[in-house]
């Protein structure tokens, strides 16, 4: 119960006041302070059911408000071609994969994204080759691309890279995150048997086929980079000129 | 030394000029118990250029200017925003940005600085949404990052204490945490890709961890001047540059999606103090 303090009383008090002057809602936006005061009366039967947001739980409120509180450009274009929208919308995976502090991962739900995942990739008609390192190497360190929001990233200027850096450390001339493990090193310690290179090729294509619900991006499904950069970035990986095996 | 350059003295002087409650704390000052307190945590010491240029951060200028700003008579109602009540009561600044999100029974809504600021500008003093002094919301030179910097500093010190007493305050932050977790967008993040782990890189930026509320408070205490950018910058523009890296669609400043992340992000750093304004990379 309230503390009998004049503070809470009058938190009270006000609480009242408001409980019986309107539904408690965030949802009228910047004119939501109209209403309370100014509203012509016609105007309180006429509006459509207010959603009071403490009546809904917080899964429910968070894709209320990410979808229908026009609190997103929702139609801003992407550079793929779809909208704000279709970004904020969430697949499978992406689903599977919102773990809440301490919520761990079914083996149901597990099984579903690592299939889903393995479904998902494409190989190469002729096979997983190695591409050029040295295009690889700027792939890798190149952040740019498929941003949106207030600077949209201009791909007819400029191609997108593949963020690698953001979170790995591969050659040891530039710095590179450490929210993956360290690839240094990486075809130096491991070989480029065949299993290796579709193992490696998999893993740049959607990680989630061996690692459910891990923090890498599905870098081939999601058309961060093609086949063709993907070739690219695992010669940088596996060619003993690359120096990431220097 | 670096900090015998001609910029520091003017700025000391600012700095004296702006008048503390008691129970603050100059930034810097609570930047350094936080340090001691997290036995100099990997996160609040990777720019020891930045700590050492804290008393003389450029955000302090910006301060100055918004306080006279804020106690200038301005807009079509000619009033200056001394009666604004930013939750403790009309002209009420110190502490009141430590409890911001929280709800205003005026109207209806949990509000942040910036929404709230933008409520008394319209209502005290008349300005409207296409006015320069609403409209500008990035730049040290805009008013709103003044008048939110100068406000803000009168938090500086003490606990982050955004009320939860009302329903909404809790529906608020309770969804802002769930979209701290919701993944979407091209590359999959969510807030928790970077922000559950101690310690971690993004290249070679060090990222707080919601889970560290030691840590976590530098990493909410806006406004603050980021050295990269030259420019003084808010919690709604985190918000923005965050989710232009997730890949996400423009969020609209003051949208209650935002505001309902702002929520999750301050709760999640109570009790410890805000340094405001703060110098960040």
């Amino acid at each position: 119960m309230f503390k009998k303090t004049p503070i809470a009383a009058v938190a009270a008090v006000s609480m009242l006041l408001i409980a019986g002057g309107c539904s408690a809602t965030n949802a009228g936006k910047t004119e939501a302070a109209k209403p309370m005061a100014a509203a012509p009366a016609a105007a309180v039967p006429a509006a459509p059911a207010k959603v009071d947001y403490t009546k809904m739980s917080a899964k429910d409120l968070a894709e209320y408000l990410i979808f229908e509180t026009d609190s997103y450009d929702l139609k801003q274009a992407t550079q793929e071609g779809t909208s704000g929208k279709a970004r904020l919308t969430q697949d499978e995976i992406q689903k599977a994969c919102s773990l809440m502090k301490g919520e761990e991962l079914s083996d149901k739900a597990r099984e579903k994204v690592m299939a889903l995942a393995a479904a998902s990739i494409k190989y190469p008609a002729g096979g997983i080759k190695l591409g050029d390192w040295k295009k690889g190497r700027e792939l890798a360190w190149s952040g740019f691309g498929y941003r949106t929001a207030h600077n949209p990233d201009d791909h007819s200027n400029r191609e997108a890279g593949g963020n690698c850096y953001n979170c790995h450390q591969l050659a040891t001339d530039r710095t590179g995150g450490d929210l993956g493990p360290s690839l240094t090193n990486y075809g130096k310690y491991r070989g480029a048997s065949e299993d290796m290179l579709k193992y490696t090729y998999d893993v740049i294509y959607n990680a989630h086929a061996y690692f459910a619900c891990t923090s890498m991006p599905r870098i081939g499904a999601s058309g961060v980079l093609n086949q063709q950069q993907i070739a690219d970035v695992m010669a940088y990986l596996f060619d003993p000129n690359s120096p990431v095996n220097k | 030394m670096l900090k015998k350059n001609l910029l520091a003295l003017p700025i000391a002087l600012a700095v004296a000029g702006v008048a503390y409650a008691s129970s603050g704390m100059l930034p810097e000052d609570a930047l350094e118990m936080q340090i001691k307190k997290t036995n100099n945590s990997t996160y609040l010491t990777q720019s020891p250029q930045n700590l050492m240029m804290m008393p003389d951060n450029p955000a302090w200028e910006v301060a100055e200017a918004g306080e006279k700003l804020f106690k200038q008579a301005r807009g079509p109602k000619n009033a200056s925003l001394e009666k604004c009540d930013f939750g403790k009561g009309p002209g009420v600044l110190e502490g009141a940005h430590a409890e911001l999100p929280r709800y205003f029974a005026d109207t209806g809504k949990v509000m942040d600085l910036d929404t709230r600021l933008v409520h008394c500008m319209k209502t005290l003093q008349g300005f409207t949404n296409d006015d320069p002094a609403i409209k500008q919301k990035h730049g040290s030179k805009s008013d709103m990052m003044k008048l939110q910097t100068y406000i803000g500093s009168k938090s500086s010190g003490m606990p982050w204490n955004p009320p939860m007493n009302h329903p909404l305050e809790k529906a608020m932050r309770d969804a802002g945490e769930v979209m701290f977790y919701r993944r979407s967008g091209t590359m999959d993040f969510n807030c928790a890709t970077c922000h559950t782990q101690t310690g971690k890189r993004i290249r070679a930026s060090v990222l707080p961890n919601v889970y560290e509320p030691a840590d976590w408070t530098k990493a909410i205490s806006w406004p603050a001047h980021r050295t990269s950018h030259e420019e003084v910058r808010s919690s709604q523009h985190r918000v923005l540059e965050c989710l232009w890296q997730m890949r996400y669609p423009n969020i609209k400043i003051g949208s209650d999606a935002s505001i309902a992340m702002i929520s999750f992000w301050t709760d999640a750093a109570r009790g410890e103090p805000a340094i405001v304004p703060d110098l960040k990379r």
